[in-house]
């Protein structure tokens, strides 16, 4: 680990949203690390990695990258979207594949997610890391896909 | 760090007979149990949960990115 801060990318296009308002107490009180949300664009789209590293696990709608010195970045593609066992999700990549920041993981639609009953905010996490070493992007700003989200330091 | 974890978690949830579906979903263990109520959430805080959700006999169990590891292990215990 170095002190060089490390820029993590938004995997998805929209708005910033404070992790706090992420209705899931899992993310909203930061138990598996700190990060923001994304609330999505509607339209069908790819959600992109964050970073450049190896893709440690993968669902259909969630997926960690551990970039190669140890850091790992959770995106979870809305709340409780495991209900909808992969529908509406298509996965562009596996598990322990190589991916770079901005490249395709999954397809997905927030809007079908939406109509399906579940919340498409996109909780981006800093997977164990200091609430501290992060410096986000402002809540209500818009982001693209592969946009800087944040930069984690240490 | 193999590992008494899930062994713990399980005896924390009841035990084997007490687990209907267990189910690990990136950071967190979604448990379906027979009684969520005998539910151990001090012992599973002590086996290394960052929090524990209970909604009656819906447990979810935060673990950290080992989730999905831990809850194939715990499968192999029922």
């Amino acid at each position: 680990m170095t002190g060089a801060a490390r820029v993590v990318c938004s995997p998805v296009g929209g708005t910033v949203t404070a992790l706090a308002d992420v209705p899931d107490p899992v993310f909203s009180q930061a138990m598996v690390g700190p990060g923001i949300a994304v609330e999505p664009r509607d339209g069908h789209g790819d959600a992109v990695s964050p970073i450049d590293g190896t893709l440690t696990t993968v669902h259909a709608h969630a997926f960690v990258v551990a970039g190669d010195d140890g850091e790992a970045v959770l995106v979870h593609l809305g709340i409780d979207t495991v209900k909808q066992q992969g529908e509406g999700f298509t996965l562009h990549v596996v598990k322990g594949e190589r991916v770079r920041a901005g490249q395709p993981v999954v397809g997905w639609d927030p809007a079908a997610v939406r109509e399906a009953g579940y919340a498409p905010i996109v909780p981006v996490i800093a997977l164990d890391a200091q609430q501290e070493a992060l410096r986000a992007a402002d809540t209500g700003s818009e982001v693209g896909a592969g946009d800087e989200l944040f930069t984690w330091t240490g | 760090m193999a590992d008494e974890r899930p062994g713990q978690i399980l005896a924390a949830l009841g035990g084997a007979d007490n687990v209907v579906e267990i189910e690990g979903c990136i950071t967190r263990l979604r448990c379906e149990l027979e009684d969520g109520s005998v539910v151990d959430e001090a012992a599973l805080k002590q086996a290394g949960a960052h929090g524990v959700m209970k909604s009656g006999a819906v447990v979810q169990v935060v673990v950290g990115p080992e989730a999905d590891a831990i809850a194939e292990d715990i499968q192999d215990l029922l």
